[in-house]
């Protein structure tokens, strides 16, 4: 007996020390969660009423215990505006019995913004999202991706056609003529001999219609040719032989080559090959 | 107009009846080849290495060895296959059972004229062995090195058909190469030519037997030329006048395989050189002690084009390298 009296005392303190612990916030800032708890109020149970977009505080009922005739609640509140409220206001009885008997339970949500210096927007209803044009979608797709095709395809070789007609390169003629010049008067330095005696290859190749051939075979034709053969085996015998058998007149030899036009490498009939 | 023999250089007389009595004595068992026996004798008369692409059948074996008897020089043929090792072209050092020592056993590359059958056959490390010692002209057995003999010329083949199981020489090891010689078919004369002269080999006996004879014998076994000529030669070779026009020709020509966009790789310093050792020695030939422009033309595609490497555009717009060359050469005459 004595042992469930010291059980029933430890309880009691265990209890008590609860109470002592419940919470009891009445004053919040907006939005933030707040706790009441171990609130009695009398009559059947209660609930939180329906809320609405106006409601300016949300009420949550946490636990409910018997208290003799009465029912103990813990409640949690979050303030939607700043303001004083009665926690009661926001209860209606399960059985739907009128809440006229409950005592003032206030509390304060407080605001952390100056007055009037935030007001918040209505909520636009958002329109439902377009179900359909997914076809119509897909049509403009489909031609913006030609489009982007035909614009890798063209736009660039356009441009490089550009670039081609506006560069425009020295004709033949237009090379050899200067090079010619730089021969005759004595001051051409090796490379523009070389460079000579390619030019008048490539006059030579040019007037016999040659371009086609091999180059080689190409060269063999040329010197078989009686001008342009007797031409470049006098070039080769200035510009390539240790001891040329007789000194070349290059003057002499140059001459029908000071005034070549691009017109005098249009080919000759292939007649002229012996 | 002034022939080829008028302004043939007679100071080179002797070596231009060497070098005659090389192309009719290999013209009586081999039709139709003058380039490629030209080819050879550029390659024999520079130092340099000849790479021969063709199809089976051609004659390169018969070419080969008919020049090495014609001129006295020591001929060795090695048939590449999968499963050659390093060791069976350089040699070896191996155990004297007698002795209880070793004994240096040299390979086939010691010979004058060594034929390289079908090198792409063989694995990569044995033709590097082998194109090592074609750029140092020595060898090393064990701990020893050894010279090889003068000259010492490679001549290798290599099949354009058949690629299953082969190994493609890579570029730095194609470069060592100073020609590669494309081997064509005979025209339908020369291969009539042929057929006639195989017709009237008949048979060769042999003990109680006897056996077909084949062009291979043929060939004489008494040389008409010898290494002393085959020397005086290449000494002439060195002789032949390259103006500096035709350097300006060659510099240009390897610098347009630099600069071309169709080609991703352009020509090596190697290849100028090349082009001129080979346009001298092909000037010798022709009887001239200068070189000249149509030397350059009728060897580029024989020293370029095994050079250059054709870019990835290229080859998707279905270019070959030929035409790329062909171009290149059409262009510096422009």
């Amino acid at each position: 007996m004595a042992a469930l009296s010291r059980q029933l005392a430890v309880l009691m303190l265990m209890l008590g020390s609860l109470l002592a612990q419940a919470r009891d916030q009445r004053t919040a800032t907006v939005g933030m969660r707040a706790y009441l708890e171990q609130v009695v109020l009398p009559g059947t149970e209660l609930q939180p009423a329906p809320s609405t977009l106006k409601t300016p505080l949300v009420l949550r009922v946490l636990k409910t215990w018997p208290h003799g005739n009465a029912l103990r609640y813990d409640f949690e509140w979050v303030g939607l505006a700043p303001g004083s409220f009665d926690l009661c206001k926001f209860l209606v009885r399960q059985d739907g019995s009128a809440v006229t008997d409950l005592p003032e339970v206030m509390v304060e949500a407080t605001s952390t913004l100056a007055k009037d210096a935030f007001e918040p927007t209505e909520i636009e209803p958002e329109a439902p999202r377009r179900l359909n044009g997914y076809r119509a979608m897909q049509i403009a797709a489909g031609i913006a991706w030609g489009l982007g095709l035909l614009a890798i395809l063209f736009v660039g070789r356009r441009f490089r056609k550009k670039v081609v007609t506006v560069v425009s390169k020295p004709t033949l003629a237009d090379r050899l003529r200067p090079l010619v010049e730089a021969v005759v008067r004595g001051d051409a330095e090796t490379a523009a001999k070389a460079e000579l005696e390619r030019l008048l290859l490539a006059f030579w190749r040019a007037r016999l219609n040659l371009e086609a051939a091999n180059a080689a075979d190409a060269i063999v034709a040329i010197k078989q040719h009686a001008e342009a053969g007797a031409l470049l085996r006098q070039l080769e015998a200035w510009l390539h032989m240790p001891t040329p058998p007789a000194p070349t007149d290059v003057s002499a030899l140059l001459a029908p080559y000071r005034s070549v036009t691009a017109e005098s490498f249009e080919p000759i009939a292939q007649a002229g090959v012996r | 107009m002034t022939s080829l023999k008028a302004i043939a250089a007679p100071r080179f007389t002797e070596t231009r009846q060497f070098l005659d009595t090389i192309r009719t004595r290999v013209g009586k068992v081999v039709v139709g080849q003058d380039v490629v026996v030209e080819r050879l004798l550029i390659a024999l008369m520079t130092s340099g290495h000849l790479l021969l692409q063709g199809v089976p059948g051609l004659a390169k074996t018969l070419l080969v060895a008919a020049v090495s008897k014609t001129v006295d020089l020591a001929f060795a043929r090695i048939q590449f296959t999968i499963d050659l090792l390093p060791s069976d072209i350089v040699g070896s050092e191996i155990l004297d059972q007698k002795t209880h020592e070793f004994r240096t056993h040299k390979g086939p590359i010691f010979t004058n004229l060594l034929l390289a059958d079908e090198i792409n056959r063989a694995a990569p490390k044995v033709q590097s062995a082998l194109l090592e010692a074609m750029q140092e002209r020595r060898v090393t057995i064990g701990n020893q090195t050894y010279a090889l003999p003068a000259p010492f010329l490679v001549i290798a083949t290599q099949n354009p058909v058949e690629q299953a199981g082969t190994f493609e020489l890579p570029e730095a090891q194609l470069d060592r190469f100073m020609l590669l010689h494309r081997l064509g078919y005979l025209t339908t004369e020369q291969e009539k030519e042929v057929l006639r002269r195989n017709a009237a080999l008949g048979v060769r006996r042999d003990g109680k037997g006897a056996v077909a004879r084949t062009e291979f014998d043929v060939l004489g076994e008494q040389a008409t030329g010898s290494s002393d000529q085959l020397v005086r030669a290449m000494e002439d070779v060195q002789q032949v006048h390259v103006s500096e026009a035709f350097l300006e020709h060659t510099v240009e020509i390897v610098n347009r395989t630099r600069k071309h966009p169709k080609l991703n790789l352009g020509c090596s310093p190697r290849a100028g050189i090349s082009l001129v050792k080979a346009s001298r020695a092909r000037a010798l030939i022709h009887g001239r002690d200068y070189v000249l422009p149509e030397d350059l033309f009728a060897l580029a595609e024989d020293v370029i084009l095994h050079r250059i490497r054709l870019s990835y555009e290229a080859v998707a717009d279905g270019y070959t390298s030929q035409q790329v060359l062909q171009e290149i050469l059409s262009e510096v005459a422009r």
